[in-house]
């Protein structure tokens, strides 16, 4: 009987080789071609080469899913040779499931992989070196802005393609806010926020939704011109004691949502934020998810930026890479894995499918190019990268180890300030502590 | 199996061979032994090793000694409030899951039509209840707006309680879900039921014994070979609870509902600190390796062996 806890336990291990199964098709040996071919060319000569067999893991969810679902059928069309096996999760589960896959020695040929992990895997030697693809053209970078590839650049290689850039929002719907009669500024200070969260209230009974996860404590220590995990290091708590100033005041308000709600309604999951059944006027995200977000609310929703503090002159708001794609290092197939990621990025028969969901598309042409077919909806990502663009500082330095713990550490804590278990005082004091401990460790 | 010439393909000597009792028992509890060694021996000597390691997944493992252990009994807070979590889920969930499974067994026992097909519905919650379908119509029944709080309203209750976002309250969503699942723990106390034999009854009601005396008397006496059984096999399952907390309501609010399985695969996966998950589930081995234990000395003082006498 005993044993079958550990079977149960041990199951971890299995887990790795099970998850891991997926990635291991049957492959072949990659066909041996030449770069850099039009698309009907390569048809034509490769027609009647050997199969590949390629897998691709994203996280993402149901709109990206149905997208990329879309675009790899039409490059298997294009390539009959190519057979690509899709496998996507949900964020939360797509790490552990891609970390298991690393231990079984399986990673997914091509995968997604995110700015804050992106250094782990490739410090452990997990992410092949694109560099040489980008040499030889079999990934054409010359109309991607060389900061993109910076961004995926340790010690002089490449190890991602970013997908497309991506900035904090706020997004907010229009019919309450319209009910209301306020008008929401292109960026508002915290405590305006708060005054039309009341006035909204008031006005319509809709809620306020404050998010208190690390986006916004990241963002806060921009706010006053310093880094998250700088300020842990050096046991700055400026912010840090700002940021659960910021959580406690908008939880105690007559407007907030409660507690309860929120945990029943994840707003870290697209498909239950509060914001979908009117709950709350109001939600916080990432830019390239407001596509997912407006087909899961049903709705065309507002965006603005995130909020700031008043006479700062800091760049709080920034563009980052939204999501990279990686080869494996395992990969048996490393150059088709390649000429993927190029169509991914560079074509625009494909970036019309996917419509910048991962993001502005990076390549200036492609996003030139699919610009005026897009919908009302990716329109409005289009224009709001634009402007966030005026106004962005330089992204944050990659994350440390450890930032997976210290993230669900933040959002332990901010959920005690929202019961009013705890005080700022020991928010904070609680935070600076355990997160100084998890990144050491992790850095051990 | 373990000669070590080959003899030619002889069918006597192949015939003999198989024949051989001890030949017969090696090949039947082969598929046991390579599965046991494959997936369970080696994979626990694996962990057990791993338990003394940092070990990132992505990095090799690095021997730190017992600090896994020690971090997990001085330093880890969240680590208790877990471990509490747990065995409140398995000491509230165990006792009810039997109760009820007794309870409905008591009504199946009496042979009608339809008792089979009654059987086959309770049993299948069982099967289905760890499922992530089950988990996910869980959430959906107890959220604000979902059935449980449209049926109290019906009956003039007027709730509108998120069961699942309160802290007090998630767990026992939870733990309802787990009573729900009585179906194996039913279909045992069925099979004891059935081994009572009635003369013992016929003996109680010639001695004018009432429904009450005969339940407590001969009833509950005679199956508490069964109980036992159950108990330490409930047990076990409930201490490996997973996939309800994890999906249902992803350990919260306020850790509340964070059962030990999900906090050690959260560490060995989403944390990457596979050698502390490892530990963990070491800890977890010994706990129920001596609640077991425990039963087992008590067996003596209250479950009753007919054979004994």
């Amino acid at each position: 009987m005993k044993k079958k806890l550990l079977a149960g336990s041990l199951a971890a291990v299995m887990a790795a080789a099970a998850f891991a199964g997926c990635s291991q098709g049957a492959q072949t040996k990659t066909a041996k071609e030449p770069a850099k071919k039009s698309e009907t060319e390569v048809n034509l000569t490769r027609s009647g080469d050997e199969k590949v067999t390629l897998s691709f893991c994203w996280w993402g969810n149901q709109t990206r899913n149905d997208l990329t679902k879309k675009a790899v059928d039409l490059y298997m069309s294009n390539n009959p040779n190519v057979e690509i096996k899709v496998e996507f999760t949900d964020w939360t589960g797509y790490w552990d499931k891609l970390s298991a896959m690393a231990a079984g020695g399986n990673l997914p040929d091509i995968m997604q992989q995110d700015y804050g992990y992106l250094g782990s895997y490739q410090s452990s030697g997990q992410l092949a070196d694109l560099s040489e693809f980008i040499d030889s053209g079999v990934i054409d970078t010359e109309k991607i802005n060389k900061s993109v590839i910076d961004s995926s650049t340790i010690d002089g290689k490449c190890y991602g393609i970013s997908s497309g850039v991506t900035a904090l929002m706020m997004d907010y719907d229009k019919a309450i806010v319209e009910e209301a009669g306020v008008t929401i500024p292109q960026q508002m200070t915290f405590d305006e926020l708060y005054d039309i969260s009341q006035e909204i209230y008031d006005k319509t009974g809709a809620r306020t939704y404050f998010d208190g996860g690390m986006n916004t404590l990241k963002y806060m220590a921009r706010v006053n011109g310093s880094s998250l995990f700088e300020d842990i290091n050096a046991g700055d708590d400026t912010s840090v004691k700002e940021h659960f100033a910021l959580v406690e005041k908008f939880a105690q308000a007559e407007f907030a949502i409660s507690p309860d709600v929120l945990a029943e309604k994840n707003p870290y999951v697209v498909e239950t934020k509060p914001i979908n059944d009117g709950t709350t006027w109001n939600d916080f995200s990432y830019c390239n998810q407001y596509i997912s977000i407006c087909s899961a609310a049903g709705r065309e929703l507002g965006i603005t930026m995130y909020p700031t503090v008043e006479g700062k002159d800091t760049k709080p708001m920034y563009l980052q890479p939204a999501a990279f794609l990686s080869v494996a290092e395992t990969s048996r197939n490393k150059e088709e894995a390649a000429k993927f990621i190029n169509w991914f990025i560079n074509s625009v028969e494909c970036n019309e499918i996917l419509m910048a969901e991962r993001g502005m598309p990076v390549n200036t042409d492609v996003s030139e190019a699919i610009k005026p077919k897009a919908d009302p909806v990716a329109q409005v990502v289009f224009d709001y990268v634009a402007e966030v663009n005026t106004v962005a500082g330089s992204v944050d330095p990659p994350e440390p180890e450890g930032r997976a713990e210290v993230d669900d550490l933040c959002n332990s804590i901010v959920e005690n300030l929202r019961y009013g278990d705890i005080t700022v005082e020991e928010a904070t004091e609680s935070f600076m502590t355990d997160a100084k401990r998890i990144l050491d460790e992790a850095a051990k | 199996m373990k000669q070590t010439e080959k003899p030619p393909k002889s069918k006597k000597t192949l015939a003999q061979k198989l024949n051989t009792e001890k030949a017969a028992g090696y090949v039947f509890i082969l598929p046991f032994i390579i599965g046991f060694l494959a997936f369970m021996a080696v994979p626990m000597a694996l962990s057990f090793g791993f338990s003394f390691t940092r070990y990132n997944i992505l990095e090799s493992p690095v021997f730190i000694g017992i600090e896994n252990y020690m971090t997990m009994f001085t330093k880890d807070a969240k680590f208790w409030k877990v471990f509490g979590v747990t065995m409140y889920y398995v000491f509230c969930s165990v006792p009810l899951r039997l109760i009820m499974a007794l309870a409905v067994a008591m009504l199946l026992v009496r042979g009608t039509k339809a008792s089979g097909f009654y059987r086959a519905v309770y049993y299948l919650p069982s099967i289905m209840g760890s499922s992530v379908a089950v988990a996910i119509l869980w959430k959906r029944m107890f959220s604000g707006d979902g059935v449980i709080n449209t049926m109290l309203q019906a009956i003039g209750i007027p709730c509108s309680t998120a069961w699942l976002g309160r802290s007090d309250t998630a767990i026992w969503t939870l733990i309802i879900l787990a009573v729900w699942q009585f179906g194996s723990s039913m279909l045992i106390f069925l099979s004891g039921l059935k081994q009572i034999p009635v003369n013992l009854y016929e003996a109680a009601i010639m001695d004018g014994a009432g429904g009450f005396q005969k339940f407590f008397k001969i009833t509950l006496p005679m199956l508490t070979p069964s109980i036992f059984f159950n108990l330490i096999n409930q047990l076990i399952t409930g201490f490996m609870a997973f996939t309800q907390s994890y999906i249902i309501t992803q350990g919260g609010p306020r850790d509340s509902t964070r059962f030990y399985a999900v906090y050690m695969y959260q560490n060995s996966f989403t944390y990457n600190k596979l050698g502390y998950g490892c530990a963990m589930a070491w800890f977890m081995i010994l706990v129920i390796g001596l609640l077991t234990f425990i039963l087992f000395k008590s067996q003596n003082k209250w479950v009753y062996y007919e054979s004994e006498g």
